[in-house]
């Protein structure tokens, strides 16, 4: 029986972006849609996500005019798809700290957050560094960090040192450090809250970014390829994607990544009248489906 | 983006390429005080007075606000160069307030202040980002969108 409904949310898109920011070195291979998600996490009382995205105020009109982003939506009207408001989140896995990840903070005012220690404590050394170095700054905008003050006196915020197993019933974080970014963490959900569970989840972040990360571009001869992007190092990136399919024996359409066009082909899952699309993973006793 | 000269006079063109140094850097002062209350906020000890990182950001503000004083500014780039300034006396009671107290507030403020300067400075010309998002996960492949 499942104890958490789970959800893959979309909250904006980009209809054409190239392949190789994607999958390490697929230069000149086209462009793909990139959808824009957070997870969300609903059960035992709670009300979680993996992520709270980003900021439509800072950055919808930039990330528009300049890159492409689309139909950027709200959390309130995003959540309300699945009956839920942004107050009632109560806690919030931050996988890392781009803007595109934790740029929203301030939409959840009753949630507790969760980063990884080193995420913060790598982020605020980088930013000590002489302006040559300005590249490990990237994605990051310094009104998030007045805004993790803010999580920090309120004693919101959680900083997480390495893995922690059942910060909810069933949830743990596992630490990914020096991948994506310094301290990233992918969150895994063991749905059935055995310790050795069959029914497992995993929430990558942007440790994965599409399916060919995980089973590379041959289904007879399958590969871990890296994504496009990491300010750690692709070796860890690769040896982390081995951890996660371990944790799923095997079963890499458990391993969700949220910029992945593609989920809509392994789970059920409907277009809202906003074009925003919702995959339904799992369902939880007594919780409607939401895409049916 | 488009090109400056394109979208602006000479002259303020010139003063986008002259500020903008003096823009990241006050940008990135205003995030290394907010990283430093991060740290105190979230009960580190290494403490914000006397932090190495205090003497660093006291140089590049230093550096920032002389080359914002003597920037020329146009009527087109008016706004955007009291924007500036007003960043930069912010930063400049932040950095006075950290170097003398173990407070939060005192120091918050003015950044909190100081980002909002930055930003409404951000709007009013091309040029002046507070992200950098052409090295953003999101927006390295994205450009060739454009």
């Amino acid at each position: 029986m499942n104890n958490y409904s789970l959800w893959v949310m979309e909250f904006a898109h980009v209809p054409n972006y190239p392949y190789s920011g994607l999958v390490y070195g697929a230069h000149n291979q086209g462009t793909r849609r990139l959808p824009y998600c957070y997870i969300l996490i609903k059960g035992q009382g709670k009300i979680a996500m993996v992520d709270v995205g980003y900021n439509h105020k800072a950055y919808g009109e930039v990330l528009a005019t300049m890159f492409g982003g689309r139909d950027w939506h709200p959390p309130d009207e995003v959540l309300a798809e699945c009956g839920v408001a942004p107050k009632d989140v109560t806690d919030v896995f931050l996988t890392h700290s781009h803007f595109d990840h934790m740029g929203n903070i301030e939409d959840f005012p009753n949630a507790t957050f969760y980063i990884q220690e080193r995420e913060l404590s790598k982020w605020v050394w980088t930013l000590s560094l002489e302006r040559r170095f300005r590249w490990l700054m990237l994605g990051i905008d310094p009104a998030d960090i007045l805004r993790t003050v803010d999580l920090a006196r309120q004693g919101r915020l959680v900083c997480v040192n390495g893995d922690r197993e059942d910060v909810l019933p069933g949830i743990d974080l596992h630490a990914a450090p020096d991948t994506h970014t310094y301290g990233s963490m992918y969150v895994r959900v063991r749905n059935d809250r055995t310790p050795n569970s069959k029914d497992t989840w995993i929430f990558a972040g942007d440790l994965v970014y599409t399916f060919e990360n995980l089973r590379g571009n041959d289904p007879n001869d399958p590969e871990y390829i890296p994504v496009g992007f990491a300010s750690g190092s692709q070796f860890n990136l690769v040896m982390t994607t081995e951890e996660m399919v371990k944790r799923v024996d095997g079963d890499i359409r458990r391993i969700i990544p949220v910029h992945e066009d593609r989920l809509k082909d392994l789970f059920p899952s409907r277009v809202t009248k906003a074009g925003l699309r919702i995959v339904e993973l799992a369902l939880a006793a007594g919780e409607p489906s939401r895409v049916r | 983006m488009k090109p400056l000269a394109t979208e602006l006079d000479e002259a303020t063109v010139a003063y986008v390429l002259e500020t903008r140094k003096a823009f990241e850097d006050l940008r990135q002062v205003a995030a290394q005080l907010a990283g430093l209350l991060v740290l105190e906020a979230a009960g580190a000890r290494s403490g914000i007075p006397g932090h190495p990182m205090l003497k660093s950001a006291v140089h590049l503000h230093a550096e920032a606000a002389d080359a914002v004083q003597s920037a020329r500014a146009t009527p087109r780039a008016r706004r955007h160069h009291e924007s500036l300034l007003r960043a930069c006396s912010e930063i400049r009671a932040a950095l006075a307030a950290a170097r003398d107290t173990l407070a939060i507030d005192p120091i918050l403020i003015p950044v909190r202040a100081a980002y909002a300067h930055l930003q409404a400075a951000g709007a009013e010309l091309p040029g002046f980002e507070m992200v950098s998002f052409e090295h953003g996960c999101c927006a390295v492949p994205m450009r060739s969108t454009r």
